[in-house]
């Protein structure tokens, strides 16, 4: 209980002093942390809290630290530590509650978290550090507006800029003499005919869950419109509401009908990765993160047997195919109290930089403008960023304004809605009761 | 049955050193049946037990398309394939991470041993007012979920700048080891007979004394088994070693383990069991070592009341 | 002698340090905790007062009453096998193997030795239905039995998770229960056995009330084990399919650590401690033998 006290004694404390000028920033500097040391105020070291499951960040930011940015580097250290995803949000409480958060780390799991932290006062804004440092044009825009949409607020480093969709089975496809399902109703009757042909329309993990989440969402982006998670989040729909169970009625219809294959409540990621890129399945619903496995020589169908084609539009629905899902993987937020000159150097040189290094040395696409005319990009990555660049507005995902509770919920159930365990009314019972809390 | 099965065994003894051994061929049908009975119920136990190991230890040689395309009981294509061990030990550092639960473990275990048996002693020998209560509040240690003192912990670690070292894991296995430690060496206690210490008393030897050359060589083995049980607690422990080891480089075993999972839950499953496997052959050789010590500790001095 | 054993001093020297690093490390953080039962919120939003709230939810969430549940039942079902399985192990040291069981102990001893996470994976790998069979379905395919999406349905999730700890754990019981059967003097074995007293009599009348105690120790231990059980389940079903296998540890886990609500975390942590107690106790009281002497 003290301690909470002490911190939002803190925390109410750290504005005034603000405004009483500049110079007195060293002394909250020296006050609150202790062990941040004393004198520069802010960060002595360009520590970074890293989820122990994302590697591509920490190697991307240690060869800036050699390479581009070393001389930011020589000014202010970089400090990576690990956190594995199972405990990130409880370390980013536990930090945040001390005021101790690192100067920059990976967002937490879920979103609120994050909106959290930044009503708490404790995040740096990124659009308005960005604009002083003169480096807002490093953004894309596309990347900008998710943050903005996830978040409401620009508190984030791109890091990664994935869209999502339906990769196929280029020659699969052929041989049953499909065309890329442009719509539900063609989809549907795709997956029909690949599985009389029997073939298995859809690999897909139901033990993460989130990958049969998304097709509710999605189904509900193109019949409802791309705000129909922001009604349910204002609280002006519910879930419950029959054009919403609709969605999960219609996900599990793929389900009942066997479309995913066996068990596919135990199906891990890897395993249903390694289903579509064995050609055991015909079609894989994934996020663009995925062209690092695709264009790996483990895919055994080559990556240039694959396709990707948006999700399906709905026929009578407001929302229309061109409207991608896009999110920006876990992205990179900074701490406000650690900020200062040294770290708005580092943060230059990231926006410079990064989207170039990440590209190029780990194949990821970020949400920072490629600098580097010389970077050489696999064919299937390229015909990606067309799409890209080709697309409209963007849209999220089933749980990207959820609570944490309901994101759980969401897609510790998902696999039941498939199976047939639970009947879609039940499914979006579940998840709305844990919104309302 | 019970019975008819140790009655022959003593039979068989005398036979073997008295009668030619064509008299044992000659097995009743009855006992011919125990045997096999015996036999097939041994046999069945030590498959259970030993089956899923060796499991473990063909998964460590198995690639990740082997692992994604073959069935999970297929054999290695290659038996001489250690890449993953290799993985596991320099990319996994699997090396660092033995040696932070080593350092983390067996400080928390001295601690855990001096500070219980003494606690024990004083509880049980001693004659003293309150020592019902403080047994029982030792006692109530045992019941708490370990998940609620990871919070408060936490903001005391860091308010007194021990984040970011070795202490906050030592700390916490000592006090969460204890109440078990205690209440198991006070009823070890029990069990040595009051008189030994009366005596030792009567003839003019201090109470520490007692404690040291009598009270402690006597729950020896008892000491052997309480650290052996806490061992496997502590090495095994991930919640713990999650709350405190981000910040600084002291993660442990356990957390290491988790370094071969990808952020949208891929999981790299030969080198996660390279690792597993290095971790639980260590284990073993220490515990093959100790063992014999081990089984006579459980053995001599039993949990009873 | 009194002095001897009374010496105020070497009270203080031999409990003090226990007593002072568990006070600190634990009963004070616990009742810190406890403080917290009466507010909502977490560290990054702030704690607000909130009277019996958490309380009067507990009572109300569905969510609660199902972890209890099965908390309750697999702690119960649980304890039953490891102590059952233990104790059959036991007898089988002590009257089939004899001398001769020094490497059997050791090898089903074994298991609890291995990592929670690797335990898990071994027992996803033989259970799983895709993309290939696991060897137990294999094994129920041979007999014409079709196969079984373990981890589907709650029930079958559940039996798994079963298995699993019972594996690991029957032979640290048989281990412990062993030293307890060894302490009957062969004296009393030996005049039961000439008095005609065979087999399953011998055990009912002479073996399990002498090694009554250590039986009552082995429940306790197992009881307060389980009841709090949380890596396993963490590690093998995380909790579903659905929250069908949560129990109120990993409830509090989540709820003060992912959904933010410290507060009422705690409040299920204080009711799951009370529940540890009143079954302690009970044990104690039924059994009409106070271990602790207290």
């Amino acid at each position: 209980m003290t301690t909470a006290r002490i911190a939002r004694l803190r925390r109410s404390l750290v504005p005034m002093v603000a405004l009483a000028g500049a110079g007195v920033m060293a002394l909250t500097g020296c006050s609150a942390g202790g062990s941040e040391g004393s004198g520069t105020g802010g960060a002595t070291e360009f520590t970074y809290l890293s989820l122990t499951e994302n590697t591509a960040v920490a190697d991307t930011l240690t060869s800036l630290s050699t390479g581009a940015c070393k001389a930011a580097n020589d000014a202010l250290p970089l400090k990576i530590s690990n956190q594995p995803q199972a405990s990130f949000d409880q370390q980013l409480q536990l930090l945040a509650g001390q005021d101790a958060l690192p100067t920059i780390f990976a967002a937490g799991n879920t979103p609120q978290l994050a909106k959290d932290l930044n009503s708490a006062g404790q995040l740096l804004d990124i659009g308005a550090t960005f604009q002083e440092l003169g480096v807002s044009n490093d953004l894309l825009p596309a990347a900008t507006s998710t943050i903005s949409n996830l978040y409401g607020a620009n508190i984030a480093l791109p890091t990664e800029f994935n869209v999502e969709g339906i990769w196929y089975n280029k020659q699969i496809l052929e041989q049953n003499g499909i065309t890329p399902p442009t719509t539900w109703a063609e989809l549907t009757a795709a997956a029909a005919k690949l599985e009389a042909a029997g073939v298995q329309p859809f690999s897909a993990s139901g033990e993460q869950g989130w990958p049969l989440t998304r097709l509710v969402g999605n189904y509900l982006f193109r019949t409802i419109g791309p705000d129909a998670l922001q009604k349910v989040a204002d609280g002006s729909a519910k879930l419950t509401d029959p054009e919403y169970v609709a969605a999960a009625a219609a996900v599990a219809d793929l389900g009942s009908k066997g479309y995913f294959g066996e068990g596919v409540g135990s199906i891990d990621y890897d395993t249903s990765l390694n289903t579509f890129t064995t050609g055991k399945a015909a079609m894989l619903y994934m996020g663009s993160w995925a062209l690092s496995a695709f264009n790996a020589d483990t895919n055994q169908i080559g990556a240039d047997n694959i396709g990707f084609v948006a999700f399906p539009s709905v026929a009578g629905g407001s929302g229309s195919a061109d409207q991608l899902a896009a999110n920006v993987g876990v992205p990179i937020m900074a701490s406000k109290k650690g900020y200062n000159e040294k770290v708005g150097a580092w943060l230059t040189c990231i926006a410079d930089n990064y989207g170039a290094a990440s590209l190029g040395d780990q194949g990821v696409l970020s949400g920072f403008t490629v600098n580097d005319t010389a970077v050489e990009v696999p064919p299937l990555t390229a015909d990606l960023q067309t799409t890209i660049d080709s697309s409209g507005d963007s849209v999220l995902w089933f749980e990207a304004l959820f609570n944490a509770q309901a994101t759980t919920t969401s897609q510790t159930n998902a696999a039941q809605l498939v199976t047939g365990a639970i009947t879609p009314e039940k499914f979006m019972e579940l998840v709305q009761a844990d919104l309302g809390s | 049955m019970t019975v008819t099965a140790s009655a022959p065994a003593r039979v068989s003894s005398s036979a073997n050193a008295a009668r030619p051994v064509r008299r044992r061929r000659r097995m009743t049908p009855r006992r011919a049946l125990d045997v096999t009975l015996k036999t097939l119920v041994i046999g069945l136990l030590l498959a259970v037990t030993v089956l899923p190991l060796i499991w473990l230890l063909l998964g460590s040689l198995k690639t990740q398309t082997e692992w994604l395309n073959n069935p999970s009981w297929a054999l290695p294509e290659n038996f001489l394939n250690f890449e993953n061990y290799a993985t596991a030990w320099v990319d996994g550092d699997i090396g660092r991470y033995i040696l932070n639960s080593a350092l983390a473990t067996f400080p928390s275990l001295a601690l855990i041993v001096v500070l219980g048996v003494a606690a024990g002693f004083a509880l049980e020998v001693l004659v003293w007012r309150g020592r019902g209560g403080v047994l029982l509040l030792f006692l109530a240690g045992i019941m708490v979920p370990g998940q609620m003192i990871l919070l408060p912990l936490f903001s005391a670690y860091f308010q007194t700048h021990l984040t970011g070292t070795i202490w906050p894991l030592i700390l916490t296995y000592t006090a969460t080891g204890l109440p078990l430690t205690v209440f198991m060496m006070a009823t070890y206690f029990r069990a040595v007979p009051r008189e030994i210490f009366e005596a030792a008393a009567i003839d003019g030897a201090s109470i520490y004394r007692s404690f040291w050359s009598i009270g402690f060589p006597m729950v020896q083995n008892a000491v052997f088994t309480v650290a052996l049980v806490q061992f496997f607690f502590i090495w095994n422990d991930l919640l713990i070693a999650l709350t405190f080891t981000s910040v600084g480089d002291y993660q442990t075993i356990q957390v290491g383990l988790l370094n071969f999972t990808g952020q949208f839950g891929a999981v790299q499953y030969g080198p996660t069991f390279a690792a597993i496997a290095i971790n639980v052959v260590g284990i073993l050789a220490l515990y093959l070592f100790l063992n014999q010590r081990v089984m006579r500790g459980l053995t001599a001095g039993s949990v009873k009341g | 002698m009194n002095n001897v054993f009374g010496n105020k001093r070497a009270v203080l020297v031999f409990v003090g340090p226990a007593l002072l690093v568990y006070s600190a490390v634990m009963l004070v953080p616990v009742l810190w905790s406890l403080g917290y039962t009466f507010f909502t919120g977490s560290v990054i939003t702030g704690f607000k007062f909130a009277g019996f709230d958490n309380f009067t939810k507990l009572l109300s969430d569905p969510k609660a009453g199902d972890a209890l549940l099965f908390t309750l039942k697999y702690a119960v079902i649980l304890t039953v096998g490891q102590v059952l399985v233990g104790y059959a192990l036991s007898l089988l040291y002590v009257f089939w193997l004899r001398k001769a069981s020094s490497l059997v102990r050791t090898l089903v001893f074994f298991p609890i030795v291995l990592p929670t996470v690797a335990v898990s994976l071994l027992f996803q790998k033989m259970f799983e239905v895709a993309p290939q069979n696991g060897i137990v379905n294999e094994f129920l395919n041979l007999f014409g039995i079709a196969s079984v999406d373990w981890f589907g349905s709650a029930d079958t999730a559940f039996l798994v998770l079963v298995i699993m700890d019972i594996w690991r754990s029957m032979g640290f019981y048989a281990v412990l229960l062993y030293a307890g059967l060894l302490d009957i003097p062969e004296e009393v074995m030996e005049s039961a056995r000439l008095d005609g007293a065979g087999g399953l009599t011998l055990i009912r009348r002479i073996v399990i009330p002498l090694s009554l105690p250590v039986l009552l120790s082995s429940i306790i231990f197992s009881i307060n084990g389980t009841l709090k059980v949380f890596d396993s389940v963490l590690a093998l079903t995380n909790g579903g399919p659905g929250s069908s296998t949560t129990p109120l540890t990993l409830l509090m886990f989540r709820t003060a650590f992912s959904y933010g609500d410290y507060g009422y975390g705690s409040t299920i942590a204080l009711a799951l401690t009370l529940i540890c107690l009143l079954v302690t106790i009970f044990i104690f009281r039924s059994s009409r033998r106070d271990l602790t002497k207290a």
